[in-house]
């Protein structure tokens, strides 16, 4: 490796002073210290970008391997001459682990890897979960996805309007809240879908997320146009004994991770019973009651007091669709299909839904159009019925205005035929 | 339709469409031919490129297809 140059950076050095470590620091020392040029100049066209307040990328291009519509982002900069090391500067998605669980061998190859044929920098994770590998040249995306696919085992992930790389929460591997497998679920739907993941299908992006309980780590109720979030359709589980050692002091509420300050002691009537959403739970100082069935799954009182409350065993899933970024109309949560759906092993029932989903979607959606869009545009209801769900009670969202009703053919009994003779029977003209 | 039939039906819009558009969203396929099922129009389009008939153009959040050796943008096609 020839002699490496280090750009003026007046503007971004000032980064370094705030009292957070700076990526500008991380940076410049990497590429000083491994003497990669490609960081460098990426430091200098980002000063430039600052003077000027403008980006100098170029979006996008005819980069990815063979066979691949996703997993390669193109990247150009537009001052060529100036920072010739960062010309093409190709980001790289590889699909993490469910998880993300990780050997540390497998990540020490894998920056090995990185570091031989790209710029050295990742970023551990994308949003959608991915393990992004920043910056390498056309010529390196071939040999990286042989080696991580023949020496890693491992894959590119989604990007573009394909199917992007599910993704999960840590579940029961390490949550004792876990109302579901998120992992074996992930995986399966990885697998299941890899024709969808790898080439371009549909009109827009799409992402499930699965969260084992309703604490959502994963926000996918955020995040994905179908979120699958674990939950119960039993009672949740009440230790009383254990209820009265939060009452009497023994147990410190919510693990102790409010232990920093002195709150006072714990009040379950403020602390919980008063903050109950739908007020279904009650103490009368030495039992407590649930009323389950008006419970909506907040996880206020579990998070709480976890000793003491625990989810039911009957467990399932509920299925949101939906939700997407403020791109356009706002952000936008995902909306509850399935109150409850049980999920085992191969899944077969959310597969026919996710399909169903998939066949509207590419049929009706427009270009760049979320499925949540689609929802929009469409009308819950008819969304609802085209897909072939149940409507359910709660997805009314005020009662009707409208007088007039037209029922289809199908929802009347007996439909629009009518046997005039009997009718005349018992009303004589 | 079969599948070659759609592939060549794809290549004619792309060819058509090539004089004024580089890059073709793959609904614009499907709309182009409604005769044939949106799946299969996904299918033959992704064999088209395997065969190297067509081209992925992807921004990093929608991707669209191209013939090979479009005009694009200089700088784009090769280092």
């Amino acid at each position: 490796m020839g002699d490496i140059k280090k750009h003026e950076t007046p503007t971004i050095d000032d980064l370094k002073k705030g009292p957070f470590p700076s990526f500008v620091d991380d940076i410049e020392i990497f590429g000083l210290n491994k003497k990669k040029q490609a960081c460098l100049d990426l430091l200098g066209q980002l000063e430039l970008s600052y003077k000027n307040k403008e980006t100098h990328w170029k979006h996008g291009g005819i980069v990815g391997v063979f066979g691949y519509g996703g997993g390669v982002i193109g990247r150009y900069s537009d001052q060529q001459d100036k920072f010739p090391a960062i010309w093409a500067f190709h980001t790289i998605r590889v699909n993490q682990p469910a998880s993300k669980f990780y050997h540390v061998s497998a990540l020490r190859k894998l920056c090995d890897l990185w570091d031989h044929r790209g710029s050295g920098m990742t970023n551990f994770h994308g949003s959608t979960g991915d393990m992004v590998l920043l910056g390498t040249t056309t010529e390196q995306l071939e040999p990286v996805f042989f080696d991580l696919t023949h020496q890693m085992n491992m894959d590119l992930g989604g990007s573009g309007s394909n199917l992007r790389t599910p993704s999960c929460c840590v579940g029961k591997a390490r949550c004792e809240f876990a109302c579901i497998d998120t992992q074996a679920l992930c995986y399966d739907l990885t697998m299941t879908y890899q024709d969808e993941l790898h080439r371009p299908a549909f009109p827009y992006k799409f992402k499930f997320k699965i969260s084992g309980c309703p604490n959502d780590c994963v926000a996918a109720i955020a995040r994905s146009d179908m979120s699958i979030i674990g939950t119960w359709i039993d009672d949740i589980r009440i230790d009383q004994e254990a209820v009265k050692a939060y009452v009497g002091g023994e147990l410190k509420p919510n693990a102790g991770a409010h232990a920093g300050r002195d709150w006072g002691a714990f009040d379950i009537q403020k602390e919980v019973i008063d903050l109950c959403p739908t007020g279904c739970m009650s103490w009368d100082g030495n039992k407590l009651t649930i009323d389950n069935k008006n419970c909506v799954r907040c996880m206020h009182c579990i998070n709480v007091m976890p000793e003491a409350l625990r989810p039911g065993t009957d467990t399932g899933a509920t299925i949101l669709m939906g939700a997407k970024a403020p791109i356009l109309e706002g952000a936008q949560l995902s909306t509850v299909m399935i109150p409850f759906i049980r999920l085992e092993p191969p899944y077969d029932n959310l597969k026919e839904i996710v399909e169903n989903v998939w066949m509207f979607w590419m049929e009706e959606g427009k270009n760049r159009e979320r499925l949540g869009e689609l929802i929009q545009r469409v009308g819950l209801a008819n969304f609802v019925e085209t897909v072939k769900l149940k409507h359910i009670p709660q997805m009314i969202r005020e009662p009707r205005s409208n007088p007039y009703v037209f029922w289809k053919e199908e929802e009347v009994p007996g439909g629009w035929k009518r046997d005039i003779a009997e009718f005349r029977k018992r009303h004589p003209a | 339709m079969e599948m070659e039939e759609i592939k060549q039906k794809i290549l004619e819009f792309m060819q058509k469409k090539a004089k004024s558009k580089s890059k073709i969203y793959l609904k614009d396929m499907q709309r182009a031919i409604p005769d044939a099922k949106p799946m299969q129009i996904k299918k033959a389009a992704n064999e088209l490129v395997r065969e190297g008939k067509l081209e992925y153009f992807s921004t990093g959040s929608t991707v669209m297809y191209s013939l090979p050796g479009q005009d694009l943008e200089k700088g784009m096609t090769s280092e």
